[in-house]
């Protein structure tokens, strides 16, 4: 135990983590209903997560002393207790599989995502963390390289530290099946191509070969701020507004326009 | 294939939602207090009112253990006063009746007074504002003065339904309630179809179509359709947007805004 731990332990006093338990699971429950309805892979809230896992990890020891307390005691208190403890035992089983649910059906949604946009994950991820003139060396070696393959296409991110939207696991995970799929590619059909047109981040013709998420699709929202303003173009463009949504309302909007809203915590997907 | 539902969540994840709306309940035996994930579980005393997730009332409900008191809505008279204004009212020919305020939210009658909203603070620093199902909306006293007229929370279709299949001996004259609900339904899914017209304005960058009031199954049902018909319309009118938004660079160009006319001729070429 270092010093890290204890402080750990002094910030969830147990008056704080009671309140924080019930606001926890209702900041999951929002954010697993988001992840299910964007066609994007959401920023990972890795300190929420770890939060998560660390009450599903206590709860289930809380269950199994639970369970060997029954047994145990089994024989003299039968009559009188077992009934409750039975009880008590199944109400916090299903409260942890309903937990444990959502916990793998938002990581199943964005391993879904993961892999349907793979490509455009790790140019997005390589784009960031590279300096320009290491990557422009890159590739025109690469474009000489007469035996070029699938792979080669496939960026190297094992330095990156900046992983958004990702978590860790997920991009070695993504790097991992990029890279299998890549050979797997070049083995049943892209090895007999010319080698020019072996590359998986082809772009030539302007028409680029990455196919990334649509941000232009609708979604469902309910507003939550007094008045939330809807964004014409993405976060990048010029700051011009259309329509306004205000508190309580129900809107059909394109994703880009309230994106900035929702990472503001003033509008809510449904 | 690592996940085969579609976009957005579906009826089965939306009823799943609907059972951690809070419900008032009496029990019949004592219960200690119990800490759950989702957060801490109020001591059961019978018979004083406690107030429990719907799945777990529905749990002590049908192992007899608890009667579960209707939420105040979930009531032949409020029904048939929500069905009035839905089916007769002027106001609401084309749209649904309002939904319950969320907390800081002024009541649908003093129309003028400001929403306030009051955010909570998240352990990591960020604005959190409840939202259903973690409103006491579906409980038997509800926060809200007594003067506001009737309304269907968020998740009235699977709330009404899961307490119609497991409790309807706790509800005031199910069989009329059933009827009600079943009238709303109709009501409000051809309000939900006769809506499509105007989907277009949510096809348009910073466009919308408001749906208030709308309920989260009715929501799930319509999801496919409408974002089916709202990207359809956005694919065919994406030119007509190409050539709007080129002309505002323009303008702007010519206003004295330099400089931004270059980014936008990045991003139109981007998108093709």
């Amino acid at each position: 135990m270092d010093i890290d731990d204890i402080l750990a332990s002094v910030d969830r006093g147990p008056g704080a983590s009671l309140e924080s338990a019930a606001l926890d699971h209702q900041l999951l429950t929002r954010f697993w209903v988001a992840e299910r309805a964007v066609s994007e892979v959401l920023p990972w809230p890795a300190p929420l997560m770890e939060r998560i896992m660390d009450r599903v990890r206590i709860q289930i020891e809380t269950i199994e002393d639970l369970a060997a307390s029954s047994e145990t005691t089994l024989p003299t208190t039968a009559n009188t207790h077992n009934p409750n403890l039975n009880l008590r035992l199944s109400i916090l089983q299903t409260d942890l599989a309903r937990s444990q649910y959502i916990v793998r059906s938002l990581l199943r949604a964005r391993l879904a995502k993961i892999t349907k946009y793979s490509m455009h994950y790790l140019v997005l991820l390589a784009s960031r963390n590279k300096n320009p003139l290491a990557s422009q060396t890159q590739s025109t070696a690469s474009s000489q390289n007469p035996n070029q393959q699938p792979e080669d296409s496939v960026p190297d991110i094992s330095e990156l530290t900046d992983l958004a939207p990702l978590s860790e696991p997920e991009t070695s995970f993504l790097h991992a099946h990029q890279t299998l799929l890549a050979g797997h590619y070049a083995g049943s059909f892209m090895g007999a191509f010319p080698r020019q047109l072996r590359r998986l981040d082809d772009n030539a013709g302007g028409t680029s070969m990455i196919q990334g998420p649509d941000l232009k699709e609708v979604v469902f929202v309910r507003c939550l701020g007094a008045e939330v303003p809807v964004v014409v173009g993405g976060e990048e463009e010029e700051y011009e507004t259309g329509v306004t949504m205000r508190m309580g309302d129900v809107w059909v909007v394109r994703w880009e326009g309230v994106k900035g809203a929702w990472g503001r915590g003033e509008v809510e997907l449904l | 294939m690592a996940f085969p539902l579609p976009r957005g969540v579906t009826a089965s994840e939306i009823a799943f939602l609907a059972e951690m709306e809070t419900v008032t309940i009496v029990p019949r035996q004592r219960l200690e207090g119990l800490e759950l994930l989702g957060g801490p579980i109020e001591p059961l005393v019978p018979p004083r009112r406690a107030s429990l997730p719907l799945w777990l009332a529905l749990l002590l409900k049908r192992q007899r253990r608890a009667n579960i008191i209707p939420p105040t809505w979930l009531h032949p008279e409020p029904l048939a006063l929500i069905l009035e204004v839905e089916s007769q009212h002027q106001d609401y020919k084309n749209a649904f009746s309002p939904p319950p305020p969320l907390p800081g939210q002024p009541s649908i009658l003093d129309r003028d007074a400001l929403p306030s909203a009051r955010p909570q603070y998240t352990p990591d620093g960020n604005r959190y504002y409840a939202a259903p199902p973690f409103l006491h909306q579906n409980t038997a006293q509800t926060v809200a003065s007594s003067r506001d007229p009737p309304s269907l929370p968020f998740h009235w279709v699977e709330v009404g339904n899961l307490l119609l299949d497991a409790a309807s001996d706790d509800l005031v004259d199910p069989d009329q309630i059933r009827r009600l609900l079943k009238d709303l339904r109709e009501v409000r899914m051809a309000k939900m179809r006769s809506g499509v017209d105007v989907l277009d304005a949510a096809a348009t960058g910073g466009g919308g179509v408001a749906l208030t009031g709308v309920g989260s199954m009715e929501l799930g049902e319509d999801r496919g359709f409408i974002t089916g018909v709202v990207d359809g319309l956005r694919r065919i009118g994406s030119s007509k947007e190409q050539a709007r938004r080129e002309q505002m660079a323009e303008q702007r160009a010519n206003g004295g805004y330099d400089g931004t006319q270059d980014d936008d001729e990045e991003e139109d070429y981007m998108e093709f």
